[in-house]
């Protein structure tokens, strides 16, 4: 369009000053100061409840069999792993209960990988709520955690059951309970990395791409499928595995529920550290983004 | 130019201060200039080059509250980067943007989350305004009564039509006492009978001391409900003040348009923008009118 107008065209308008009290306005979009940060999400807390119960009920509402897919879902995960490595392959390698290390690998892992992309994806995936709402993003995050924890109560219930099921059978003993806070620590830890995630997949989305690759590779590297024996010839790698949280995580839950042992403290002490430590540098890294998060490109 | 500040009373609700924007857009179309084709990387990449397209040219605007502020112009004038400016959701590339509180905005894309149900949207959409769940169960039936969804509150928003979606979050979002409202193009949506139920609620959000910016194209809407009107054209202010004298220059400036007389309706727009008074923004530290 070729409208002719003056060069400058705001110079037939009069400039007025105005003195105006701006003490008391904000910045529209300023992101609040990290403590206010975390006592906005503590107030929160409501929302993100609702927020996760609510996508627990509907995430399979359109299927058939409803929520009996989160059940089903890790088993057939389970048994067709069980089919390919210890069924085609052999891969147990004379392990006493290779199924039970097999189970617990995989519904372990699905859990962190299922937490992590969807934690990735949670900018995207609720920009509409993002948009029309002011809340504190983070909160995002804390719900799609929280779904997936009380996502994986009837998951891990399955689990035992399976292990009690399947020949060996294990002796139920209270070193069981075990199991609990270590998934409370997997938890943390997803979040965490969820959180520095969303906001590089916020930013630039081609890395969701890559995610599925590098959950795939992290998989190899967790001992899900694989006893670590295996990798004895290799000790830099094995020292790799051995820092891996989730092969630390796995290996808790395999030695409370399998073996019926206490599980080494320097377990739980790489897996709390790596937990405590990724949520913390999560929280400031996501929290340094919170003004771009679901701005028109 | 006069010398003389003008003073502000009080706080306002809305203060823009030099704000202007401007997109980074692709675009296929070619460059007369280079008419080639991309090469290298960008070729591979299969991206398109991005041109500069101005939206906002140094808006200043002081709104108080209890004004509700209508905003026209053409397509492609700037209203919507201007409401997505006072919302935060796009960022200026110049100036700032200064709120009493963070403004609502309501879009004509209104699914909130699709598979859960009515009832269920309004409840996560009151939480994520921050309200408890008794300040929830206190306002349910109005917020119900609001959308005039009774029906089909329970069943799940993907079913809904864009109308209802759209009455839905109008009524979620004036629940909480919002102090700053922006509407754009929502309304347009509703029938005759919601057109009506929106009315009372602007007029008590306005009652309440809040401060409401309407998008239209619907120039009676804008006369019905707003207490002041923005003329935007081409990205800057023509027009600023009593709804029927600014509708009145708009209607002249596109009649002369559509009667295809560029002339007189460029000498409308050059002459009201020579009547406009902009503010230049001086923060004030005290709160009382200084001796200067």
């Amino acid at each position: 369009m070729n409208i002719e107008r003056p060069k400058n065209t705001t110079a037939g308008a009069t400039t007025v000053p105005t003195s105006v009290d701006l003490r008391g306005l904000t910045r529209v979009g300023a992101k609040p100061v990290f403590l206010d940060y975390l006592v906005a999400l503590w107030d929160y807390r409501h929302f993100i409840y609702f927020n996760a119960r609510a996508s627990v009920q509907t995430s399979n509402s359109r299927d058939r069999l409803g929520n009996v897919w989160l059940i089903l879902n890790p088993v057939l995960n389970g048994i067709t792993f069980y089919l390919i490595f210890g069924v085609l392959l052999h891969v147990s390698r004379g392990m006493e209960n290779f199924l039970g290390f097999l189970l617990i690998g995989v519904f372990l892992f699905q859990m962190s990988s299922r937490s992590i992309s969807a934690g990735a994806r949670a900018i995207r995936t609720n920009l509409k709520v993002i948009q029309a709402f002011n809340f504190p993003r983070a909160a995002l995050l804390f719900a799609v955690n929280l779904r997936e924890l009380l996502a994986s109560v009837p998951v891990v219930i399955s689990l035992l059951l399976l292990i009690l099921l399947f020949p060996p059978t294990e002796p139920v003993s209270l070193l069981w309970l075990l199991v609990l806070p270590a998934l409370l620590l997997q938890t943390l830890f997803n979040l965490g990395v969820g959180l520095i995630l969303a906001r590089v997949v916020a930013r630039v989305s081609d890395v969701g791409n890559i995610l599925s690759f590098a959950i795939r590779f992290w998989m190899y590297g967790s001992c899900v499928i694989f006893p670590i024996t295996l990798f004895g010839a290799f000790p830099l790698l094995k020292g790799l595995i051995e820092i891996n949280p989730l092969y630390q995580l796995l290996t808790i839950v395999r030695t409370a529920v399998l073996d019926n042992q206490f599980p080494q403290w320097q377990s739980w002490a790489v897996l709390t550290a790596w937990a405590l430590g990724v949520l913390a540098v999560g929280l400031v890294y996501f929290w340094q983004g919170e003004e771009s998060y679901g701005r028109d490109e | 130019m006069t010398s003389e500040v003008e003073f502000v009373e009080g706080q306002p609700a809305v203060v823009l201060d030099g704000v202007s924007m401007t997109y980074q857009v692709p675009t296929t179309a070619q460059d007369s200039a280079s008419p080639r084709k991309p090469r290298g990387l960008r070729r591979l990449l299969g991206r398109q080059r991005n041109v500069s397209v101005i939206a906002l040219k140094d808006i200043s605007l002081v709104v108080n509250r209890g004004e509700s502020v209508g905003i026209i112009g053409r397509n492609g004038s700037g209203k919507s980067t201007l409401m997505k400016l006072i919302n935060g959701r796009v960022p200026p590339t110049a100036g700032a943007v200064y709120a009493s509180s963070r403004p609502t905005l309501l879009g004509v894309s209104a699914a909130l989350v699709p598979d859960l149900s009515g009832h269920e949207n309004i409840v996560l959409g009151c939480l994520a305004m921050g309200m408890t769940r008794a300040e929830i169960d206190r306002k349910y039936e109005d917020i119900v009564s609001v959308s005039g969804l009774a029906e089909s509150i329970g069943l799940p928003m993907r079913t809904y039509s864009s109308g209802m979606a759209a009455r839905l979050q109008f009524a979620i979002a004036t629940a909480v006492d919002t102090e700053i409202l922006l509407i754009d193009e929502a309304l347009n949506t509703g029938d005759d009978q919601f057109k009506d139920r929106t009315k009372a609620k602007m007029d008590e959000l306005r009652e309440k001391a809040g401060c409401v910016f309407l998008v239209s194209h619907s120039l009676d809407t804008i006369r019905e409900m707003c207490s002041r009107v923005l003329w935007l054209d081409d990205g800057e202010i023509i027009m600023d003040g009593d709804p029927v004298e600014v509708i009145k220059w708009y209607r002249t400036f596109t009649k002369y348009l559509s009667a295809g007389d560029r002339v007189l309706a460029l000498k409308t727009r050059r002459r009201m923008i020579n009547n406009l008074k902009v503010p230049a923004v001086l923060a004030r530290e005290s709160g009382r009118r200084s001796s200067a």
